[in-house]
Protein backbone atom coordinates (compact mmCIF):
# COMPACT_ATOMS: atom_id res chain seq x y z
CA UNK A 1 0.00 0.00 0.00
CA UNK A 2 1.01 3.61 -0.54
CA UNK A 3 -0.45 5.88 2.06
CA UNK A 4 0.16 9.50 3.08
CA UNK A 5 -0.93 11.03 6.39
CA UNK A 6 -2.28 14.59 6.19
CA UNK A 7 -4.17 16.89 8.55
CA UNK A 8 -4.01 20.02 10.64
CA UNK A 9 -0.80 20.74 12.53
CA UNK A 10 -0.79 18.84 15.81
CA UNK A 11 -3.58 16.44 14.77
CA UNK A 12 -1.24 13.48 15.30
CA UNK A 13 -0.01 12.69 11.76
CA UNK A 14 3.56 11.82 12.73
CA UNK A 15 2.60 9.75 15.76
CA UNK A 16 0.14 7.69 13.78
CA UNK A 17 2.26 7.42 10.61
CA UNK A 18 5.31 6.17 12.49
CA UNK A 19 3.32 3.65 14.50
CA UNK A 20 1.49 2.57 11.33
CA UNK A 21 4.79 1.97 9.49
CA UNK A 22 6.19 -0.10 12.35
CA UNK A 23 3.08 -2.23 12.65
CA UNK A 24 3.43 -3.07 8.94
CA UNK A 25 7.15 -3.72 9.40
CA UNK A 26 6.53 -6.01 12.36
CA UNK A 27 4.24 -8.07 10.10
CA UNK A 28 7.27 -8.83 7.93
CA UNK A 29 6.50 -6.25 5.23
CA UNK A 30 9.10 -4.06 3.49
CA UNK A 31 8.23 -0.54 4.52
CA UNK A 32 9.58 2.84 3.45
CA UNK A 33 8.60 5.62 5.85
CA UNK A 34 8.83 9.08 4.29
CA UNK A 35 9.09 12.27 6.28
CA UNK A 36 8.33 15.13 3.90
CA UNK A 37 7.99 17.69 6.66
CA UNK A 38 10.79 20.28 6.69
CA UNK A 39 10.37 20.13 10.48
CA UNK A 40 10.76 16.36 10.65
CA UNK A 41 9.17 14.46 13.52
CA UNK A 42 8.63 11.00 12.13
CA UNK A 43 11.90 9.62 13.53
CA UNK A 44 10.49 9.96 17.07
CA UNK A 45 7.41 7.84 16.52
CA UNK A 46 9.43 5.28 14.56
CA UNK A 47 11.92 5.01 17.41
CA UNK A 48 14.85 5.93 15.15
CA UNK A 49 17.64 7.55 17.14
CA UNK A 50 19.33 9.14 14.13
CA UNK A 51 17.70 12.49 13.40
CA UNK A 52 19.21 13.14 9.96
CA UNK A 53 18.06 10.72 7.26
CA UNK A 54 17.87 12.86 4.13
CA UNK A 55 19.34 12.44 0.66
CA UNK A 56 22.79 14.08 0.58
CA UNK A 57 23.38 16.77 -2.05
CA UNK A 58 25.58 14.44 -4.14
CA UNK A 59 22.67 11.99 -4.62
CA UNK A 60 20.83 14.52 -6.77
CA UNK A 61 22.16 16.14 -9.94
CA UNK A 62 21.02 19.22 -11.78
CA UNK A 63 20.40 19.08 -15.51
CA UNK A 64 19.16 21.38 -18.22
CA UNK A 65 15.85 20.61 -19.87
CA UNK A 66 15.30 23.03 -22.75
CA UNK A 67 16.53 25.97 -20.66
CA UNK A 68 14.78 24.84 -17.46
CA UNK A 69 16.74 23.71 -14.47
CA UNK A 70 15.66 20.27 -13.33
CA UNK A 71 16.87 17.69 -10.89
CA UNK A 72 17.20 13.91 -10.97
CA UNK A 73 18.94 11.15 -9.09
CA UNK A 74 22.65 10.90 -9.87
CA UNK A 75 23.45 8.79 -12.92
CA UNK A 76 23.32 5.11 -12.00
CA UNK A 77 21.43 5.65 -8.73
CA UNK A 78 18.03 3.90 -8.64
CA UNK A 79 15.22 4.50 -6.17
CA UNK A 80 15.87 1.21 -4.41
CA UNK A 81 19.62 1.91 -4.48
CA UNK A 82 19.07 5.31 -2.88
CA UNK A 83 17.02 3.74 -0.11
CA UNK A 84 19.63 1.08 0.58
CA UNK A 85 22.40 3.65 0.61
CA UNK A 86 20.81 6.63 2.35
CA UNK A 87 17.70 5.54 4.27
CA UNK A 88 18.11 4.81 7.97
CA UNK A 89 17.00 1.37 9.13
CA UNK A 90 14.86 1.56 12.24
CA UNK A 91 13.06 -0.85 14.58
CA UNK A 92 10.88 -3.51 12.92
CA UNK A 93 13.04 -3.11 9.80
CA UNK A 94 11.38 0.11 8.65
CA UNK A 95 13.43 2.29 6.27
CA UNK A 96 13.24 6.01 7.02
CA UNK A 97 13.95 8.68 4.43
CA UNK A 98 13.57 12.39 5.17
CA UNK A 99 13.11 15.23 2.74
CA UNK A 100 15.76 16.95 4.82
CA UNK A 101 15.68 19.51 7.55
CA UNK A 102 14.95 23.13 6.90
CA UNK A 103 18.28 24.91 7.15
CA UNK A 104 18.38 28.64 7.65
CA UNK A 105 15.58 31.14 7.13
CA UNK A 106 15.37 30.83 3.34
CA UNK A 107 16.09 27.15 2.83
CA UNK A 108 15.55 26.04 -0.74
CA UNK A 109 14.51 22.41 -0.81
CA UNK A 110 13.98 22.15 -4.58
CA UNK A 111 16.94 19.82 -5.05
CA UNK A 112 16.02 17.45 -2.21
CA UNK A 113 12.36 17.63 -3.09
CA UNK A 114 12.81 16.41 -6.66
CA UNK A 115 15.36 13.76 -5.66
CA UNK A 116 12.98 12.54 -2.97
CA UNK A 117 10.09 12.30 -5.43
CA UNK A 118 12.21 10.45 -7.93
CA UNK A 119 13.18 7.84 -5.37
CA UNK A 120 9.49 7.10 -4.90
CA UNK A 121 8.66 7.24 -8.61
CA UNK A 122 11.46 4.77 -9.27
CA UNK A 123 10.48 2.38 -6.50
CA UNK A 124 9.31 -0.96 -7.79
CA UNK A 125 5.82 -1.31 -6.38
CA UNK A 126 6.20 -4.98 -5.68
CA UNK A 127 6.79 -5.74 -2.07
CA UNK A 128 7.20 -2.15 -0.89
CA UNK A 129 4.78 -0.32 1.32
CA UNK A 130 5.16 3.45 1.43
CA UNK A 131 3.96 5.36 4.50
CA UNK A 132 4.36 9.13 4.23
CA UNK A 133 4.04 11.97 6.71
CA UNK A 134 3.20 15.27 5.02
CA UNK A 135 3.50 18.81 6.38
CA UNK A 136 0.49 20.02 8.34
CA UNK A 137 -2.23 22.08 6.72
CA UNK A 138 -3.75 22.27 3.29
CA UNK A 139 -1.04 23.60 1.00
CA UNK A 140 1.59 20.90 0.29
CA UNK A 141 -0.85 17.97 0.00
CA UNK A 142 -2.44 19.75 -2.99
CA UNK A 143 0.91 20.32 -4.67
CA UNK A 144 2.91 17.27 -5.75
CA UNK A 145 4.12 16.34 -2.27
CA UNK A 146 1.94 13.29 -1.88
CA UNK A 147 1.61 12.16 -5.47
CA UNK A 148 2.86 8.67 -4.59
CA UNK A 149 -0.16 8.09 -2.35
CA UNK A 150 -2.95 5.78 -3.43
CA UNK A 151 -4.66 6.55 -0.14
CA UNK A 152 -4.64 9.75 1.88
CA UNK A 153 -5.45 9.28 5.53
CA UNK A 154 -6.71 12.57 6.95
CA UNK A 155 -6.02 12.70 10.69
CA UNK A 156 -8.71 14.75 12.44
CA UNK A 157 -9.36 15.60 16.07
CA UNK A 158 -12.96 16.22 17.15
CA UNK A 159 -12.36 19.98 17.31
CA UNK A 160 -13.85 22.61 14.95
CA UNK A 161 -10.54 23.76 13.39
CA UNK A 162 -9.32 20.21 12.88
CA UNK A 163 -12.61 19.09 11.31
CA UNK A 164 -12.68 22.19 9.07
CA UNK A 165 -9.14 21.35 7.89
CA UNK A 166 -10.29 17.77 7.25
CA UNK A 167 -13.15 19.03 5.12
CA UNK A 168 -10.72 21.14 3.06
CA UNK A 169 -8.44 18.09 2.62
CA UNK A 170 -11.37 15.93 1.49
CA UNK A 171 -11.01 17.71 -1.87
CA UNK A 172 -7.81 15.72 -2.44
CA UNK A 173 -10.10 13.04 -3.88
CA UNK A 174 -10.71 15.29 -6.90
CA UNK A 175 -6.99 15.80 -7.72
CA UNK A 176 -5.28 14.27 -10.77
CA UNK A 177 -4.38 10.85 -9.38
CA UNK A 178 -7.88 10.40 -7.88
CA UNK A 179 -6.59 8.88 -4.64
CA UNK A 180 -8.80 7.30 -2.02
CA UNK A 181 -9.29 9.71 0.88
CA UNK A 182 -10.37 8.47 4.29
CA UNK A 183 -10.50 9.99 7.74
CA UNK A 184 -8.93 8.73 10.96
CA UNK A 185 -10.57 10.23 14.03
CA UNK A 186 -7.80 10.90 16.54
CA UNK A 187 -7.82 11.72 20.26
CA UNK A 188 -11.47 10.68 20.60
CA UNK A 189 -13.10 10.38 24.01
CA UNK A 190 -16.24 8.52 23.01
CA UNK A 191 -17.65 6.80 19.90
CA UNK A 192 -19.84 9.81 19.10
CA UNK A 193 -16.64 11.82 18.48
CA UNK A 194 -15.64 9.50 15.63
CA UNK A 195 -19.08 9.70 14.05
CA UNK A 196 -19.01 13.50 14.28
CA UNK A 197 -15.58 13.61 12.62
CA UNK A 198 -16.83 11.45 9.73
CA UNK A 199 -19.97 13.52 9.34
CA UNK A 200 -18.28 16.93 9.50
CA UNK A 201 -15.49 16.03 7.09
CA UNK A 202 -17.78 14.12 4.75
CA UNK A 203 -15.15 11.37 4.56
CA UNK A 204 -15.43 7.61 5.08
CA UNK A 205 -14.08 6.64 8.50
CA UNK A 206 -11.20 4.13 8.48
CA UNK A 207 -11.06 3.98 12.25
CA UNK A 208 -10.65 5.89 15.50
CA UNK A 209 -7.75 6.30 17.89
CA UNK A 210 -8.60 7.11 21.50
CA UNK A 211 -7.21 10.01 23.49
CA UNK A 212 -4.18 8.37 25.11
CA UNK A 213 -2.18 9.96 27.95
CA UNK A 214 0.61 7.44 27.28
CA UNK A 215 1.18 9.15 23.94
CA UNK A 216 1.92 12.46 25.67
CA UNK A 217 4.30 10.74 28.08
CA UNK A 218 6.07 9.00 25.19
CA UNK A 219 6.36 12.39 23.42
CA UNK A 220 7.74 14.05 26.50
CA UNK A 221 10.57 11.55 26.81
CA UNK A 222 11.17 11.41 23.05
CA UNK A 223 10.24 7.75 22.67
CA UNK A 224 8.09 5.94 20.15
CA UNK A 225 4.69 5.20 21.68
CA UNK A 226 5.09 1.65 20.39
CA UNK A 227 8.19 1.22 22.60
CA UNK A 228 6.78 3.17 25.53
CA UNK A 229 3.44 1.39 25.69
CA UNK A 230 3.47 -1.51 23.18
CA UNK A 231 0.05 -2.84 24.11
CA UNK A 232 -1.64 0.45 24.96
CA UNK A 233 -4.66 2.11 23.34
CA UNK A 234 -2.71 3.88 20.54
CA UNK A 235 -0.82 0.75 19.49
CA UNK A 236 -4.03 -1.29 19.51
CA UNK A 237 -5.97 1.27 17.51
CA UNK A 238 -3.21 1.64 14.90
CA UNK A 239 -3.06 -2.16 14.50
CA UNK A 240 -6.77 -2.03 13.70
CA UNK A 241 -6.18 0.79 11.18
CA UNK A 242 -3.49 -1.22 9.42
CA UNK A 243 -5.72 -4.29 9.28
CA UNK A 244 -8.67 -2.25 7.99
CA UNK A 245 -6.64 -0.59 5.24
CA UNK A 246 -5.02 -3.87 4.20
CA UNK A 247 -8.47 -5.41 3.86
CA UNK A 248 -9.43 -2.54 1.55
CA UNK A 249 -6.26 -2.36 -0.54
CA UNK A 250 -5.24 -6.02 -0.71
CA UNK A 251 -8.40 -7.91 -1.59
CA UNK A 252 -8.07 -11.62 -0.91
CA UNK B 1 2.38 47.38 18.56
CA UNK B 2 2.81 44.57 15.99
CA UNK B 3 3.01 40.97 17.17
CA UNK B 4 3.62 37.79 15.15
CA UNK B 5 2.83 34.42 16.73
CA UNK B 6 4.88 31.46 15.47
CA UNK B 7 5.58 27.86 16.51
CA UNK B 8 5.18 24.19 15.63
CA UNK B 9 1.88 22.89 14.29
CA UNK B 10 -0.61 22.21 17.05
CA UNK B 11 1.33 24.12 19.70
CA UNK B 12 -1.40 26.73 20.07
CA UNK B 13 -0.49 29.62 17.75
CA UNK B 14 -4.03 30.26 16.52
CA UNK B 15 -5.64 29.97 19.96
CA UNK B 16 -3.03 32.31 21.47
CA UNK B 17 -3.51 34.81 18.64
CA UNK B 18 -7.27 34.81 19.02
CA UNK B 19 -7.12 35.45 22.76
CA UNK B 20 -4.43 38.14 22.41
CA UNK B 21 -6.41 40.00 19.74
CA UNK B 22 -9.65 40.00 21.70
CA UNK B 23 -7.87 40.96 24.91
CA UNK B 24 -6.27 44.01 23.25
CA UNK B 25 -9.58 44.97 21.68
CA UNK B 26 -11.37 44.70 25.04
CA UNK B 27 -8.88 47.07 26.61
CA UNK B 28 -9.72 49.67 23.98
CA UNK B 29 -7.05 49.17 21.30
CA UNK B 30 -8.02 49.16 17.64
CA UNK B 31 -6.97 45.61 16.74
CA UNK B 32 -6.28 43.97 13.41
CA UNK B 33 -5.86 40.17 13.40
CA UNK B 34 -4.11 38.80 10.32
CA UNK B 35 -4.38 35.13 9.42
CA UNK B 36 -1.28 34.34 7.36
CA UNK B 37 -1.76 30.57 7.48
CA UNK B 38 -2.39 28.73 4.20
CA UNK B 39 -4.94 26.76 6.24
CA UNK B 40 -6.67 29.71 7.92
CA UNK B 41 -8.54 28.87 11.13
CA UNK B 42 -8.13 32.07 13.14
CA UNK B 43 -11.80 32.92 12.58
CA UNK B 44 -12.76 29.92 14.67
CA UNK B 45 -10.54 31.00 17.58
CA UNK B 46 -11.86 34.56 17.39
CA UNK B 47 -15.41 33.24 17.49
CA UNK B 48 -16.90 34.15 14.10
CA UNK B 49 -17.90 30.54 13.41
CA UNK B 50 -17.11 28.04 10.70
CA UNK B 51 -19.20 29.48 7.89
CA UNK B 52 -17.74 32.96 8.10
CA UNK B 53 -14.24 31.46 8.39
CA UNK B 54 -14.80 29.47 5.21
CA UNK B 55 -16.25 32.49 3.42
CA UNK B 56 -13.07 34.48 4.10
CA UNK B 57 -10.96 31.61 2.79
CA UNK B 58 -12.97 31.36 -0.41
CA UNK B 59 -12.54 35.09 -1.12
CA UNK B 60 -8.81 34.64 -0.63
CA UNK B 61 -8.76 31.50 -2.86
CA UNK B 62 -10.62 33.43 -5.57
CA UNK B 63 -7.52 35.64 -6.00
CA UNK B 64 -5.40 32.59 -6.87
CA UNK B 65 -8.15 31.35 -9.17
CA UNK B 66 -8.19 34.72 -10.96
CA UNK B 67 -11.84 35.48 -10.21
CA UNK B 68 -11.17 38.11 -7.53
CA UNK B 69 -9.16 41.28 -8.00
CA UNK B 70 -5.90 41.71 -6.12
CA UNK B 71 -6.04 44.28 -3.34
CA UNK B 72 -5.11 47.78 -4.49
CA UNK B 73 -4.11 49.06 -1.05
CA UNK B 74 -3.73 47.92 2.52
CA UNK B 75 -7.16 49.38 3.36
CA UNK B 76 -8.74 47.54 0.42
CA UNK B 77 -7.06 44.32 1.59
CA UNK B 78 -8.44 44.59 5.11
CA UNK B 79 -11.85 45.59 3.77
CA UNK B 80 -12.40 42.91 1.13
CA UNK B 81 -10.51 40.04 2.74
CA UNK B 82 -11.66 40.84 6.23
CA UNK B 83 -14.64 40.70 8.54
CA UNK B 84 -15.70 42.11 11.88
CA UNK B 85 -15.08 39.70 14.78
CA UNK B 86 -16.26 39.85 18.43
CA UNK B 87 -14.97 42.69 20.66
CA UNK B 88 -14.47 44.77 17.51
CA UNK B 89 -11.41 42.90 16.26
CA UNK B 90 -10.97 43.21 12.49
CA UNK B 91 -9.91 39.86 11.01
CA UNK B 92 -8.36 39.54 7.55
CA UNK B 93 -7.05 36.45 5.75
CA UNK B 94 -3.78 37.47 4.09
CA UNK B 95 -2.07 34.21 3.18
CA UNK B 96 0.88 34.82 0.84
CA UNK B 97 -0.30 34.86 -2.76
CA UNK B 98 1.34 32.73 -5.45
CA UNK B 99 1.64 35.34 -8.21
CA UNK B 100 1.82 38.83 -6.75
CA UNK B 101 1.06 41.72 -9.09
CA UNK B 102 3.15 44.91 -9.17
CA UNK B 103 2.00 47.22 -6.41
CA UNK B 104 0.28 44.44 -4.49
CA UNK B 105 0.22 45.47 -0.81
Amino acid sequence: MRVAFVGKGGAGKSSLAGTFARVLGAAGQRVLALDSDPMPGLAFSLGVAQRDAGLPDEAVEEYDDGGRRRYRLRDGLTGTGAIEKYAVRGPDGVYLLQLGKARGPRWDNTRQHFGFQQVIDDLPGDGWHVVGDLPGGTRQPFLTWGRYAQTFLVVVEPTPASMLTGRRLAKLATTASAPAVMVVANKVSDPADAMRVAERTGLPLLGAVPHDPALYRADQCGRAVLDHDPDGPTAGAVRSLVAALRRRTEPA
Amino acid sequence: MKIAVVGKGGSGKTTTTGVLARTFARSGHATLALDCDSNPNLGISLGIGEEATERLMSVRDAVDAGTEEHASSADDLVERFGVEAPDGVRLAVVTAIQNPEPGCP
